[in-house]
């Protein structure tokens, strides 16, 4: 029972994942089958941003990584008639994975804002390279014309297999991350309470780090790999490093806390977003002022504020409360 | 040669124009631990309120400079005190809370300047020559505004009351805190001083560049790169960083062209940050 | 820590957030999506998008609805903020679809295009798109049309013009570094190079503000012209500027989109361009100065200042007489064969073709007159109006 509970944001988080699954089954309305096709990616991407985060890193190579593992797929399909969605999801996971580890090796030795800064250039380096590289990734134009993605053999095609699809990516990150924070779960706590402390009692740091680091960026090309499938075209500016800032947004709006704040982040921003576009010249604006009113209002992200009003109305013991939101203050000056 | 040393001298005005952005971005970075996401938004404010005093109120053009430093460091001022102060502690928070601010203030300029460039012109446009190199004067003066601000800051940071104070602070606040300095009093201050610099910048560079709702873009990205390669908090440090990411980008768009230079500026920078994790000149990382 | 409670406060806020937005649909209306980028750089073409559509539309009404069939119809348009990129067209031509929109104005731009086709096609959804890309239209899209040529279609009559005018041998493109660069650049090379004007192609990274070193590095190159093709205005105005400041005294042009008085406000007036050849999608008569009067009355407001406003105003008129000649605003497979075979004619834009066979491999690229400016030694010569291309 306590594992439940200590579990229960993991729990949630997959059953909501595979829940969407469904959706195909009770409409066929293209709006609800693109929105819940875009946010089940944003969520995939923004485990990412909360794998991450779980260790005291904020990262903005998201959509360098989602990239990598997009492209792979995108070529696996065009240049090895690869069409089979295990092997191109797991291609996509893999193939940024095994740049992010001598990367990792390289830059998790700097702290804070060094670190960032990297994940930033790594973005724009990955974006130029893109450009430089026209015969492999089609350089400006990117690839279009990828045999569709197959199941077992069926070919994955209209709107809602592709969504189908794009659930099922989602559900296998989710799966991944729920892993790995709870199998580091204390690791990770360590090392973001307090690094230094941590490492002096004995605990390898460096190699937690890189281990999170290479799940998390498999994680955002597993994001890469939906976003094109679902776009039938990997194209370089799908994977702006601009684009970055919305996954962290997703995250911290949700609630860093929990695994369960990066799914209500994307699911609240993205289909705002899908509603504040036709608003014309105003879109980004409102979307602007709404991230400016959640975090206002919802401190801690949604996760945060609704465990603190469940507390507030369910009267927790002190003690249990201080662990739910403890961790959502980060130190520093 | 002639390419070399005309390369140099653009890389100075780069550098100038830089270390002006990166000056108010590190007063923040290093003061409140804010990475600053509006700081585009103020240089693009600045333009344009500078642009509107010209054009719409017939001011001479250094007044409305000075006029445009002063709104940008009001609001800079009013948003420090009204919305980052709250959440001051939680850099991911006021990380969000800046991005939200610099989305709505270029809609703002957007729906009332319009998406297309005013006529802005800078008003001393001739440029001094000499055989094959050439130095526009705007751009001298850039420069000359720039090691004032520089000399500016640096005397206020180390040689006044109000400056020890904000290094206390940017040291160990709850220390300073303990001591009597007053964080709610001094933070907004520095915050206006801040943007006031990012609302000059935009108003002395984006006549002599372009001036439209989006140029603000790129400047959040440079100035990030500055502050941590020069090492955080450091006004020299910036400073020096500022010059040589104007020299290395100047070099390599010369000589390697406009996409490829670029590529190897970030990778220079990822190298040095590898080499030296804490920048040029940096002591201590702060967490983000 | 987390309790059930967290799994069903979970559960409820994922279905509301993937509930479905019912469609809305009216007695007879016919509704238009404006698709394109209506923020960031690029919102001044999406903007004259959306004012394109919304003209016409306006129009339609004011005359009494559009005829379709045996019923007098109500033009809406919805538009979208695209943002420029794949991901927003897709979102946007499925937010159309579930809102009951089968005719897509717009988008704009070669990413917006890649994101828009598939979707499209998926949902037969008819798009009159505007995309220099090289593979904006094609075979494989039949139900996506061109609102008007790329520079296949212009840029060869262009860069003769240039050539006898100034006699240039060698140009130097320079053009930023993504889709909406290269796929301009590349092509204006071509047809510099058939007309016997070396060509060299520089590319900048998109988002650069100071050219000072592209500047000094085309210099280099000693040029005799340097054509800013898709390069956006104010990017081109400070090209222009800091190649002046550098001392470049050859010929300046621009093979891509328009925007040349945007172009002159940064770079300093018509004096600092001294010698400069551009593309103009329409050559502004006393007619289309009327149209903006017609606008001012219907919708209320100044119309888009970007002359992209014309030609999809023109492309916009097309697809609304395509649906009265077939009869249907539902089967846009009818609509798009009765577009096909419309003669290419408007009051206020002049004769036209439809071209692309030769370039695509497909001919539903609308081509009408298009101008072509000339600034010889400061002086601006009245935009010459050029036959609608052929694009052969």
């Amino acid at each position: 029972m306590s594992l439940l509970r200590r579990h229960a944001g993991e729990i949630a988080t997959i059953l909501v994942v595979a829940a969407s699954l469904l959706i195909p089954r009770f409409t066929d309305d293209p709006l609800p089958i693109s929105l819940a096709n875009q946010i089940l990616i944003a969520i995939t991407a923004a485990f990412s941003v909360y794998l991450m985060l779980r260790m005291n890193l904020l990262t903005f190579a998201v959509p360098a990584f989602m990239a990598i593992g997009g492209y792979a797929a995108a070529i696996a399909g065009l240049q090895g008639g690869v069409t089979d969605a295990i092997a191109l999801t797991a291609l996509s996971f893999v193939a940024p994975a095994i740049v992010a580890l001598p990367i990792g090796v390289l830059v998790l030795r700097l702290r804070g804002v060094y670190f960032v800064l990297v994940t930033f250039v790594l973005s724009e380096i990955v974006q130029l390279v893109l450009f430089e590289t026209p015969q492999l990734t089609g350089g400006s134009n990117g690839l279009v014309g990828m045999p569709s993605t197959t199941a077992f053999g069926i070919e994955l095609a209209d709107n809602a297999s592709v969504l189908v699809l794009t659930a099922a990516v989602a559900l296998a990150a989710a799966l991944v991350t729920a892993l790995v924070t709870s199998l580091c779960r204390q690791h990770f706590a360590a090392i973001e309470e307090n690094e230094p402390l941590a490492q002096s009692l004995g605990l390898v740091v460096w190699h937690y780090k890189v281990l999170g680091f290479v799940v998390a960026a498999g994680l955002a090309g597993m994001a890469g790999f939906s976003l094109v499938n679902m776009l039938l075209t990997a194209h370089p500016t799908s994977f702006g490093p601009g684009s970055s800032v919305n996954y962290i947004a997703y995250t911290i709006v949700g609630g860093r806390t929990s695994i369960l704040g990066p799914v209500l982040g994307s699911a609240l921003l993205v289909t705002l977003t899908n509603l504040f576009s036709n608003q014309g010249q105003y879109s980004q604006g409102l979307y602007g002022l709404l991230i400016v009113v959640v975090v206002l209002v919802a401190r801690g992200g949604i996760v945060g504020t609704a465990m603190a009003l469940v507390r507030r109305v369910g009267g927790l013991r002190p003690a249990t409360a201080h662990l739910a939101t403890g961790t959502a203050a980060p130190r520093g000056t | 040669m002639t390419s070399f040393v005309t390369a140099t001298l653009i890389g100075v005005s780069l550098g100038a124009q830089y270390a002006l952005l990166a000056l108010g971005f590190t007063l923040i970075f290093g003061i409140l631990g804010v990475v600053n996401f509006a700081h585009g938004g103020f240089y693009v404010l600045g333009g344009y309120a500078a642009y509107w005093f010209v054009s719409a109120a017939g001011l001479p053009y250094p007044l409305a400079v000075v006029l445009a430093t002063l709104v940008t460091g009001i609001l800079g001022y009013l948003f420090e005190l009204l919305l980052i102060e709250r959440l001051v502690d939680d850099h991911l928070a006021t990380l969000m809370l800046t991005l939200g601010l610099y989305l709505m203030l270029s809609t703002g300029i957007l729906i009332t300047f319009g998406p297309e460039s005013p006529l802005f012109e800078f008003p001393l446009n001739g440029t001094l020559r000499a055989g094959p190199f050439y130095f526009p004067i705007a751009n001298l003066v850039v420069l000359a505004v720039c090691l004032l601000a520089i000399l500016g800051v640096y005397a206020l940071i180390f040689r006044t009351d109000l400056g020890r104070a904000l290094r206390a602070l940017a040291d160990d606040r709850q220390v300073a805190a303990a001591q009597g300095l007053r964080p709610r009093l001094l933070f907004p201050l520095a915050f206006a001083l801040a943007c006031g610099l990012a609302g000059m910048t935009g108003a002395l560079v984006t006549p002599i560049l372009s001036l439209a709702p989006h140029v603000g873009d790129p400047v959040l990205a440079t100035s990030f790169l500055i502050v941590i390669l020069g090492g955080l908090g450091s006004i020299g440090g910036a400073t020096v960083a500022a010059f040589l990411v104007g020299l290395v980008e100047a070099y390599s768009s010369v000589y390697l062209g406009g996409s490829k230079g670029a590529l190897a500026l970030f990778v220079l920078v990822l190298i040095i940050l590898v080499v030296r994790p804490s920048g040029l000149f940096g002591r201590i990382a702060r967490e983000a | 820590m987390r309790g059930p409670k967290t799994i069903r406060a979970g559960a409820i806020a994922a279905i509301v957030a993937l509930a479905a937005i019912a469609p809305a649909r009216a007695a007879c209306e016919v509704k238009f999506g404006a698709l394109g980028p209506l923020s960031g750089p690029a919102a001044q073409w999406g903007l004259a998008v959306k004012g394109a559509a919304e003209f016409v539309a306006a129009e339609e009404n004011a005359a009494g609805g559009l005829q379709v069939g045996q019923e007098k119809c109500r033009v809406t348009v919805t538009a979208f903020d695209a943002k420029y990129n794949a991901e927003g067209a897709a979102a946007g031509a499925n937010y159309f679809v579930s809102q009951g929109v089968r005719f897509v104005i717009g988008p704009v731009g070669s990413p917006e295009m890649t994101g828009v086709k598939p979707i499209a096609a998926r949902n037969n959804l008819l798009v009159m798109g505007d995309s220099f890309a090289k593979n904006a239209i094609g075979p494989q899209w039949p139900l996506v049309f061109h609102s008007g040529p790329g520079p296949s279609g212009w840029a060869p009559s262009i860069v003769d013009v240039a050539k006898q005018t100034y006699g240039i041998k060698s140009v130097v493109i320079v053009a930023p570094n993504d889709q909406g660069g290269t796929d301009i650049a590349s092509v204006d090379a071509e047809a510099y190079r058939r007309h016997g004007v070396e060509p060299a192609e520089e590319y900048y990274q998109r988002g650069t503000s100071n050219f000072a070193a592209i500047a000094a590095r085309i210099i280099a190159r000693n040029p005799d012209a340097v054509d800013t093709a898709s390069s956006p205005p104010g990017d081109a105005g400070v090209i222009v500027k800091q190649l002046r400041q550098a001392g470049y005294k050859g010929v300046l042009g621009r093979l891509g989109g328009s925007g040349t008085e945007e172009i002159a406000r940064v770079a300093g007036g018509m004096d600092v361009l001294q010698n400069f050849y551009w593309y103009e999608n329409v050559v502004v008569d006393e007619r289309l100065k009327a149209l903006g009067e017609r606008y001012r009355q219907l919708v209320g407001a100044e119309r888009p200042e970007n002359t992209l406003f014309y030609p999809f105003v023109a492309a916009t008129r097309m697809v609304t007489k395509a649906i009265a000649k077939a009869g249907t605003a539902t089967d846009t497979k009818a609509v798009a064969a009765a577009l096909r075979t419309l003669p290419v004619d408007d009051p206020d834009f002049g004769q036209g073709l439809w071209i692309g066979q030769d370039f695509y491999g497909i001919n539903q690229e609308l081509s009408f007159p298009f101008g072509i400016g000339l600034i010889v030694d400061g002086k601006p010569r009245p935009i010459a109006k050029h036959e609608a291309a052929t694009g052969k």
